[in-house]
């Protein structure tokens, strides 16, 4: 299948991950691997822009459960942005926009993140 | 009669020598003053013995030692100059001792006897010694043993000496002639056989041609210098005259033997080359088929060849580097530490040594800066790439210690048996890469295969609704699942699901899933109470990543409803007078959250169900189906196709759902699975709603098209 790959860049308190591309059961282990090093360096305050990614599947989308109990316990939290209406709705028909809060554009979803400070 | 075989006491004969050495001491001081017939003969007898035993003991010994031919030719070869020298100084050490050798050698003392025959047995011993060798060289290689020529030689060369003896005087000279000249014949004929060159290498060749004309002419030397009138012939006539002829035949049988292992070895000089190459071929072809036995396991492969390596290229250390991505691995190392290795590799990669070399290259660690830190002194190394088709894979590196370098000559067999690792070393990581994926689609199998087992068998009929499925599985198993349940008399369950993942975990979860509504559905009927239950269990035993996305739905004969309730799957679809409703309840993925938030979210609706109601249950599968520009089929076509079938039988649509999903994704791989099931509600002309599991066939249909 297509590439996919990620990129981190950091805005503040707020890490954003870029993800690009198509993520599968085969791509997910390297934004898996984004998740792990933030938590490592304890930045639980993460943004996952979706506005270039074409593509998500179910194993996708199970990436962001794996983390995120443990993000919203040290006070932090993934924050979703910039999807494309077909990303929308594979999300939305899971029910993730009650589980995640999601934005229409980046810099919205950080500042929710500076405000609640 | 084989000579070898004779089974000797080796003590007992060793007691035997002993004794006649000093049997032949103690004869000649007592009896050295007759001038009798019968002293000589006895004198004689006893010495012919000791020469036959000490042959013997000496042939038996030499054979138990398996020596090699130019060891054997340089021993002889020592001795040939020994006795060389010892006969050109022995007239004058003896005559400072001896006043007048003619009178002494007549009327010896003590001491003078004493002399000669210590200088008599020693070349007793010495001729011994040679006819050893000479019988240990006749018989090196030679696969048709022919021991009857040998045999007569021995014989005659005895025969000769001891007639010297007994048939002295002229008048008998004669038959001393004939047995000499017989003997010298055979000696000739059988030096001809030289079959032992042939299997020495070119530079032991060029270093016995050299060697075989010094030998030889000390051998002429040595046969002039023992001629009767001679000082050192008449001591050794004095001593015994056989054994003095048998010390001259074997001087002759070693000039003779000498001259002709000279020419032997010129003529087979120019095919030396050949010889040493094909030896190298055959001995890389034996290594080889040890290589074959061994490509299941690349590790203990590698570590074969290293081994092997260091002995085709007599190196002290061997090892491989193997090129992975932009870096390089030690597969195996033999002889030298890691750290060793790594410098070297260092040195080779930084210094442009290993850049496109096509065969083995010969090259010195001179230039090496960090030599000093190498725990081992190597100097020398040969360098051979591993080639798989065409290209360069990696390097099998062999070093020698010090200042031993490697050669052009070393090259060839190392070189030779480089390329074979190459093909052993190709062959086992295919191997590995073809087990893997075999594994991995093995794999692929067990899934589909319990998918295919955790699927309804059958649709099941009943009078006031026909139930139609389809499920084309995508190669890596995409987790769907449905089912059907008999929940009472009046009530039809069914599910639709799909188990997010991929391959033989998606697999499981859906056996798990299958367990929990199996049961669930009997316990709870009511299509919301089932899913929280369901979340409940699966909040528990799934990990974070996995979820299962479904819609549950009862069907209610008696009251003519449909019942669901959907947990983050694809929505429902109602055909109805030609239009197209979908209905999708909130409600969450089963596994996402805890049941708190999981049943405040979940939504349950109620459809009365009219006459012709379509209702059209499906996996992602569908509506995701991929064209080759990646564009989805979407909702709008699944829909249209939907409704222009609408008033047909459920099988049809369906079939013509798939045959358009089919068309549609025809250039692109299939790479989730495809579920569709759809309900019909009939007219009703039966109150009590009596239905029966019709036995038709499995309803797994393939591709059409």
């Amino acid at each position: 299948m297509a590439e996919f790959n990620t990129s981190v860049k950091e805005q503040g308190a707020v890490s954003i991950i870029n993800l690009k591309g198509y993520l599968d059961a085969h791509t997910a282990p390297i934004l898996e691997n984004n998740f792990v090093d933030l938590i490592e360096k304890n930045r639980y305050q993460i943004v996952v822009d979706f506005k270039d990614l074409a593509y998500i599947s179910s194993a996708g989308l199970g990436v962001f459960m794996a983390y995120i109990e443990k993000i919203r316990d040290s006070n932090g939290d993934i924050k979703l942005s910039g999807m494309s209406d077909k990303v929308y709705n594979i999300f939305d028909l899971l029910g993730f926009p009650l589980l995640y809060e999601i934005f229409k554009s980046e810099s919205e979803a950080i500042k929710k993140f500076t405000e609640t400070k | 009669m084989n000579l070898s075989s004779i089974k000797l006491n080796v003590n007992l004969v060793l007691w035997i020598i002993a004794s006649l050495v000093g049997t032949i001491f103690i004869y000649r001081l007592l009896f050295f003053e007759k001038d009798s017939y019968l002293f000589f003969v006895v004198n004689d007898l006893l010495s012919v013995l000791l020469l036959i035993i000490l042959t013997f003991y000496l042939m038996k010994t030499l054979g138990q030692k398996n020596p090699q031919p130019s060891a054997l030719v340089l021993n002889i070869g020592i001795i040939c100059a020994f006795i060389f020298l010892v006969m050109l100084f022995v007239e004058q050490v003896l005559s400072t001792q001896i006043k007048n050798i003619s009178t002494g050698l007549v009327n010896q003392d003590v001491f003078e006897n004493l002399i000669f025959t210590f200088y008599g047995l020693m070349f007793l011993g010495i001729a011994s010694y040679w006819f050893a060798t000479f019988k240990e060289l006749y018989f090196y290689k030679q696969y048709r043993r022919k021991n009857s020529y040998f045999i007569a030689m021995s014989v005659f060369i005895l025969l000769a000496a001891v007639s010297n003896l007994l048939f002295r005087g002229d008048e008998f000279g004669f038959i001393y002639n004939t047995f000499f000249i017989i003997s010298i014949i055979l000696i000739s004929f059988n030096s001809i056989k030289i079959s032992w060159i042939a299997f020495i290498s070119k530079k032991e060749k060029i270093s016995l041609l050299i060697l075989s004309v010094v030998i030889s002419a000390l051998f002429i030397i040595n046969i002039i210098n023992s001629g009767k009138e001679e000082f050192n012939g008449t001591i050794l006539m004095n001593f015994s005259p056989a054994v003095y002829q048998f010390f001259k035949l074997i001087l002759l049988y070693g000039g003779i033997y000498f001259v002709i292992l000279f020419f032997t070895t010129l003529f087979h000089i120019p095919t030396a080359e050949a010889y040493d190459r094909k030896a190298n071929e055959v001995s890389s072809l034996q290594f080889f088929s040890k290589l074959i036995t061994q490509v299941l396991d690349i590790e203990e492969l590698a570590e074969t060849i290293t081994e092997i390596a260091t002995k085709v290229s007599s190196a002290d250390a061997s090892w491989i580097v193997i090129k992975e991505n932009n870096d390089t691995k030690i597969l195996a190392n033999r002889n030298i530490a890691l750290i060793d290795a790594d410098l070297i590799n260092k040195f080779l990669l930084e210094s442009g040594t290993c850049e496109k070399i096509t065969e083995t290259k010969i090259c010195s660690l001179q230039k090496f800066a960090n030599k000093s830190q190498l725990s081992e002194k190597f100097g020398s190394l040969a360098i051979s790439p591993l080639k798989s088709f065409n290209e360069v894979k990696g390097y099998l590196i062999a070093a020698r210690k010090n200042e031993l370098i490697f050669y052009e000559e070393d090259k060839t067999a190392i070189n030779t048996f480089s390329d074979y690792a190459s093909v052993a070393i190709e062959n086992s990581l295919l191997l590995e890469q073809s087990i893997e994926k075999e594994r991995l689609e093995k794999e692929l199998d067990v899934a589909r295969e319990i998918q295919k087992k955790i699927l309804p068998a059958k649709d099941p009929q009943f009078e006031n609704l026909t139930v139609t499925s389809t499920f084309i599985p995508a190669f890596e198993t995409g987790g769907d699942y449905y089912d059907f349940f008999e929940i009472s008399k009046n009530k039809f369950g069914f599910i639709i699901a799909d188990v997010s993942g991929k391959g033989i975990s998606a697999a499981f979860i859906m056996a798990e899933v299958k367990g929990i509504f199996s049961s669930l559905s009997r316990l709870i009927e009511n299509p919301k109470d089932i899913l929280i239950k369901a979340n409940e269990i699966l909040q528990q035993t799934l990990s974070k990543k996995s979820f299962v996305s479904a819609l549950y739905g009862i069907i209610d004969f008696e009251k003519d409803t449909v019942r669901f309730a959907r947990a983050g799957h694809c929505p429902a679809l109602l055909i109805r007078n030609n239009s197209i409703e979908t209905f999708k309840p909130s409600g969450i993925g089963l596994g996402l959250t805890n049941n708190n938030l999981f049943s405040t979210h979940l939504e349950e609706i109620k459809i009365d169900l009219k006459e012709s109601d379509t209702l059209v249950f499906y996996t992602d599968g569908i509506t995701e189906a991929k064209n080759k520009d990646l564009e989805d089929f979407g909702d709008q076509r699944f829909s249209e196709i939907l409704i222009k079938h609408s008033s047909e039988s459920v099988n049809k649509i369906a079939n013509e759902v798939i045959k358009d999903v089919t068309l549609f994704s025809r250039n692109h791989s299939q790479y989730d699975d495809i579920t569709l099931v759809i309900l019909k509600w009939n007219k009703k002309n039966n109150l009590d709603g009596v239905k029966e599991w019709q036995n038709s066939t499995p309803q797994l249909k393939s591709k059409v098209l």
